[in-house]
């Protein structure tokens, strides 16, 4: 039998099995959830050897469900529904949440968990990852380039506020669902963000983390109720970024910048998905960070090489961004634009109105900039040792790499 | 042509924590594995065994459930091939998916009694 199984069913219907069992059972009982859904997977590796289930979902599903009853049944005093399961036939019930729209709303009930306000932004990210994508725990370390033992206790931590606070599965009420929304989209471009700009030197990880944060915004997309302005910015956001993930390194896996970038590679479709959805955006009265975010993507991406990009316009987007939510990172941005204009004396002023240890691990970015406004004046050896300081301030190999080649440039131009 | 066991010793991946991603790569290498061997005609045979481990020791008969400790190395499985030797049958388990998680195949020829 020549037959295939999707790439990434088993992750995918990691969160989904989860979602749905939850959502049953209780999230007091996740954690004997995800052991049955990961027994589920390890029964499937063993039996799928020699002949595939003619429908895998189906099989996944129907033994993750008995797996769970399982162990909810061994737990000694218990009053969960399992006993319930066994006297009456509500196993109808839960075969209904399999169906395919309760499939998302368990998801999305999910995401709203993940990031209940009573968890830390971290351990959000973590559950996420974990319990909406399926990513283990190393590979939410690999990914977030953290130790996996921060990942496990951060997880752990989610899951004791989880059962401490008692939460529901459930969507938030009506008038909280504004600020809650606010918090999932942070999350989601949050998990974007660590896969794009991310200097992971694997590519599947950092793509797979922006397939997950698109994935969710999709999600919340289908709800008409999540429909918002910023919802659809920042999908529009995502998009953008994702059509050049491709483009930002070369096959030897080092780092290519936005002038060197190829540009007839940047994928197509994702930027048609995005100008749509950033339509949809302008539809809506409310302008969100996303909007103008986007509308920088959008830009960049509008220009047909590095040198026709409208920096005027971008550096407009910039400042109604620093009004909206005033960020020293975006400050430097307007440096960063200022300088591609060669507005000396402004950059000068923006760059001595912080420190760069304000950037904290991002620190190189500040040196970067001052080095280059130094190339720019035509000051060599000033540029060189602010390159030199970029380096010092940079932990990842990848990036180290890309400065000392630009350093060796500058070196030779001396 | 005679009969060989492959016997497939640790990796197991209940105790690894793999992800389903792991997993799913993994069952992939397994099943284009098994399908390699069905298509050469070699398959006699095989099954996966479930990791949770019962002995019976000594006289007594003591009966004591594991996981033990001298046994982390536990068999995970096995495959029955026909081959003309123990050489051609390294060669059919070079495609083994599990031998960067530290596991073992280990080949023994099956004894064919006089009638």
């Amino acid at each position: 039998m020549e037959s295939k199984i999707v790439d990434h069913l088993f992750r995918h219907h990691y969160g989904k099995m989860v979602a749905i069992l939850t959502r049953y059972f209780g999230l007091a009982y996740i954690e004997t959830i995800e052991d049955a859904v990961q027994d589920t997977f390890i029964k499937a590796t063993l039996q799928w050897r020699k002949q595939l289930p003619v429908n895998p979902e189906a099989w996944l599903n129907k033994v993750a469900k008995n797996r769970t009853i399982d162990l909810l049944r061994s737990i000694k005093s218990q009053k969960v529904r399992s006993e319930k399961l066994l006297k009456d036939n509500s196993s109808e019930e839960l075969n209904d949440l399999f169906l395919d729209h309760e499939i998302e709303d368990s998801q999305l009930r999910m995401i709203f968990v993940a990031c209940h306000p009573s968890l830390k932004p971290q351990e959000q990210i973590a559950f996420a990852l974990k319990t909406i994508s399926g990513f283990s725990t190393r590979e939410i370390a690999a990914a977030l380039l953290t130790k996996e033992d921060t990942i496990a206790k951060r997880l752990r931590r989610a899951k004791q506020t989880i059962i401490k606070n008692q939460l529901q599965f459930d969507f938030p009420p009506p008038n909280e669902v504004e600020d809650r929304l606010a918090r999932v989209m942070h999350v989601v471009y949050l998990t974007f963000n660590e896969g794009f700009h991310s200097t992971n030197k694997d590519k599947l990880i950092r793509e797979d983390l922006c397939g997950e944060a698109i994935r969710l915004c999709k999600l919340l997309l289908k709800k008409e109720k999540f429909r918002s302005g910023s919802l659809y910015a920042l999908f529009a956001l995502l998009c953008f970024h994702a059509s050049r993930l491709e483009s930002k390194t070369d096959i030897n896996g080092e780092i290519v910048d936005m002038l060197k970038q190829d540009r007839s590679q940047w994928f197509f479709p994702l930027i048609q998905m995005g100008n749509s959805a950033m339509n949809k955006a302008m539809e809506f009265d409310k302008v969100s960070i996303y909007h103008y975010e986007a509308a920088i993507a959008a830009e960049h991406i509008k220009a047909k090489t590095f040198k026709n990009t409208n920096w005027n316009k971008i550096l407009l987007y910039y400042k109604k961004l620093q009004d909206l939510q005033p960020n020293t990172f975006t400050l430097l941005n307007i440096a960063i634009v200022e300088l591609q204009l060669n507005n000396f004396e402004v950059v000068r002023q923006i760059l001595d109105s912080f420190e760069a240890s304000d950037l904290e691990q991002r620190a190189y970015l500040y040196y970067g900039c001052y080095s280059e406004y130094y190339e720019r004046r035509g000051d060599l050896v000033l540029a060189i040792s602010f390159l030199d300081q970029a380096i010092l301030n940079t932990t990842n190999a990848l990036e180290k790499r890309y400065l000392e080649k630009k350093k060796v440039i500058l070196q030779n131009r001396i | 042509m005679k009969d060989f066991m492959m016997i497939f010793i640790g990796a197991d991946y209940q105790e690894l924590g793999l992800s389903p991603e792991e997993l799913q790569s993994r069952m992939g290498k397994w099943f284009a594995w098994g399908q390699k061997m069905e298509a050469q005609g070699i398959l006699k045979g095989g099954e996966a065994l479930i990791p949770t481990v019962k002995r019976i020791v000594g006289q007594d008969r003591t009966v004591s459930d594991g996981p033990f400790e001298d046994s982390k190395e536990i068999i995970g499985g096995y495959y029955t091939v026909s081959a003309k030797n123990a050489d051609a049958v390294v060669a059919i388990a070079q495609d083994y998916p599990d031998y960067d998680l530290g596991g073992t195949v280990e080949i023994r020829e099956v004894m064919v009694f006089d009638r």
